[in-house]
């Protein structure tokens, strides 16, 4: 049921055959996951049998020369070379931070299409990025905080996100993930809690979650809030990816530097949280690959173990790579 | 309009502590923005109300540790040379002039170079300052992805020995009584996209 409201929404979202989400096939049980980093390709390449498929960076494998430029993306073709022999091996999944999908200024259609591009290419099961802005104006022309910002969880947030999700997923024949945020900051009034926004921003727009377990783990310490009362009121079906990840204190805040194994209470969650997402697609551990000399090679394994293990007790009927 | 204002200001309370600071001396009084266009009061209230939030310090801190990475990583040898006090005034003046525009390292890191020998060329004496950032200047001028198939070599004139220079920093170690050594390193890319240096004189 759709209030007037959202029926403008629905208007946006499929307002021509233009802008009309492309059929896309069911999610596939992809399994494991790891987040390619180029400090971890020597453990990728030994150690294929602890995952089931990589998470990569597409803004790693490329420079953007800025909005406009011409060739706005430039590929380094020695890290593209890599890129098609592992996803000779192994499915690949796009966690893309480049778009600023929340950022006021402007929305990114260069941006998308390249994304698009790597979809002819690559052919990933789906694709994601991040809710929040981390480009703004400035006096100077724009800049980039280096931090995803959060939005609002109000109705101006979901009016500027809408019709870029729409949009989006016209132009990628991919689902198309955003990623629960992490903030150290909460903005006063916000018109919903955080899980009903996501719930509504998935209705309205056909987007799918990103649940990044560490992120809410993250936010929960900080906030001290509950992260099972989030997980209770959020609607699950959406989820199509989880990240599970580390991090470290640093003045007075737990912060979210995928610096090293998972926190037991991540483990708890995801524990409690894969058995009730019927659409998901796959759990991504996510190391930063400057702290990877720091955790080792059996320590990672450990984690990746880990997520095998309740991968397959809380995902049994289908075998990873089998659609749903 | 509002809502580009709102992240305009926010980002800038990030990044500017000067400008955090002039929004706090304003707040409940003006209707200061970082750029054109009004704030609602909701949005007012929502930046007034994090002003004193640790919160908002702890997303500078990681906004620092951004922005500090990649000197860090793009400049060994200029890092190992400045001493750390000397090299967080430069960084902070660079800052100041320079707001973040780029997730990559080599456009940033070649503008901070062009900051610090923008100063030597203002008096700051550091010395093998000037070959040392020229060089690594050069080496991402070379790095930096470009559409040209052929580019061409860069060189970059020495006063001191710059392998004895190279040795040293690479060590850890803080170069000292490195003999004279008037000389050219000229860099280019080789066919496997590698830069290679060689002495021509």
């Amino acid at each position: 049921m759709v209030s007037a409201g959202e029926d403008t929404y629905l208007a946006m979202i499929m307002p021509s055959e233009s802008l009309s989400p492309i059929a896309l096939p069911a999610i596939p049980k992809l399994g494991v996951g790891l987040l390619f980093q180029d400090e971890l390709q020597s453990f990728i390449e030994r150690h294929r049998s602890h995952f089931d498929f990589l998470e990569v960076i597409p803004d790693l494998f490329w420079t953007d020369t800025g909005p406009g430029q011409t060739p706005r993306y430039l590929e380094n073709s020695s890290t593209t070379r890599a890129l098609r022999h592992l996803h000779q091996e192994s499915p690949i999944v796009l966690h893309s931070i480049g778009l600023s999908i929340g950022s006021a200024h402007r929305f990114d259609r260069e941006h998308v299409a390249q994304i698009a591009r790597w979809h002819d290419w690559l052919k990933f099961p789906w694709h994601s990025d991040h809710l929040a802005f981390m480009l703004a104006q400035h006096v100077v022309g724009e800049v980039n905080a280096g931090v995803t910002m959060p939005l609002p969880c109000d109705q101006e947030s979901l009016d500027l996100l809408v019709p870029r999700i729409a949009e989006i997923r016209s132009r990628v024949a991919a689902p198309f993930l955003l990623e629960n945020n992490v903030y150290f900051f909460k903005y006063a009034d916000q018109k919903f809690e955080e899980a009903d926004f996501l719930n509504r921003l998935c209705e309205l727009s056909g987007c799918r979650l990103l649940l990044d377990l560490h992120n809410l783990h993250t936010n929960c310490r900080n906030h001290h809030t509950d992260p099972y009362k989030f997980l209770e009121k959020l609607n699950l079906d959406h989820v199509v990816e989880i990240h599970v990840a580390g991090g470290l204190e640093h003045e007075g805040f737990y912060q979210d530097a995928h610096s090293g194994p998972s926190p037991e209470a991540v483990w708890k969650l995801l524990d409690w949280v894969l058995p009730q997402c019927a659409n998901v697609g796959g759990v991504v551990f996510e190391l930063l690959g400057s702290w990877f000399v720091d955790v080792g090679e059996e320590r990672l394994r450990a984690q990746l173990s880990r997520m095998k293990e309740l991968w397959a007790r809380h995902q049994p009927a289908l075998r990873p790579g089998v659609a749903a | 309009m509002s809502q580009q204002a709102f992240q305009q200001t926010l980002t800038r309370l990030v990044i500017d502590p000067e400008f955090r600071d002039a929004f706090r001396a304003a707040a409940g009084k003006h209707n200061v923005t970082a750029g054109e266009g009004e704030l609602t009061i909701l949005e007012r209230k929502r930046l007034e109300s994090i002003l004193d939030d640790r919160g908002l310090d702890a997303t500078r801190t990681l906004h620092k540790s951004f922005r500090l990475t990649k000197l860090y990583a793009a400049l060994p040898l200029t890092r190992r040379l400045i001493p750390t006090a000397r090299l967080a005034e430069l960084v902070g003046a660079f800052w100041k002039a320079h707001p973040p525009v780029s997730h990559y390292f080599i456009d940033e890191a070649i503008a901070f170079c062009d900051f610090v020998q923008g100063r030597v060329g203002a008096g700051l004496r550091s010395k093998y300052l000037t070959e040392i950032v020229a060089y690594e200047r050069a080496n991402l001028i070379l790095r930096r992805p470009q559409n040209a198939k052929v580019r061409e070599p860069v060189q970059v004139e020495f006063q001191h020995d710059p392998m004895i220079l190279f040795e040293q920093l690479t060590s850890g170690k803080t170069p000292r009584a490195v003999a004279g050594c008037k000389c050219t390193l000229q860099g280019s890319i080789d066919e496997a996209g590698e830069v290679k240096w060689e002495l021509l004189s």
